[in-house]
């Protein structure tokens, strides 16, 4: 079983349909509202997001060792391997 | 003022910034209104309407490229989309704006 982190903001439209297109198909994951930490946590969470090349725009989206950013299905189902 | 009273002004002062730049409000109403109800929350706590969508950093100068409409700052990205990171606005001639993908900018050429 991959291991599926999703960082959001809970203002953030594609972060819930980021965390629907995981629910729906039963596959696990952690989820961690940006918004919602502290400062310490947000600034852990933004270096993580540099150090992986993206800005800090949500949802950002760590399938086992593989990153991307935004709401994209086709990107989930490869990062997944089922495509 | 209420939230629905703010999000039709928001509405309202939007959409000709929009329009001048290429870009409508997306036709899917359901996302339009959860994003302008985002917008209306996050303007009573700050003051000022930020993508719901983006961090801020609390950079002053960074953090004014959020707000929306935030389409001038991120013109290349948001053309290769055709629509903003939020989704609230997509170009004119978008008329299924289910059929577009958030890319993330590091991912533009």
């Amino acid at each position: 079983m991959k291991k599926v982190t999703i960082y959001a903001l809970s203002t953030c439209l594609w972060c819930r349909k980021t965390k629907k297109y995981f629910e729906e198909k039963g596959i696990a994951f952690d989820a961690v509202d940006y918004d919602k930490q502290d400062e310490a946590a947000q600034k852990r969470m933004a270096e993580e997001m540099k150090a992986a090349g993206f800005n800090c725009s949500f949802p950002f989206v760590r399938i086992d060792g593989a990153c991307t950013q935004g709401y994209d299905p086709d990107e989930f189902e490869r990062m997944l391997g089922e495509k | 003022m209420s939230v629905e009273a703010r999000k039709k002004a928001l509405r309202f002062l939007f959409g000709p910034t929009a329009d001048r730049l290429g870009y409508k409000f997306t036709p899917n109403d359901e996302d339009a209104d959860f994003l302008l109800e985002q917008l209306a929350g996050i303007e009573a706590q700050t003051g000022v309407p930020y993508c719901p969508c983006q961090a801020r950093s609390g950079d002053r100068a960074a953090d004014m490229r959020m707000v929306c409409p935030c389409i001038p700052f991120h013109r290349k990205h948001y053309d290769a989309m055709r629509r903003c990171w939020c989704g609230l606005f997509v170009h004119k001639d978008v008329t299924d704006p289910d059929a577009l993908r958030q890319i993330p900018e590091n991912r533009i050429r």
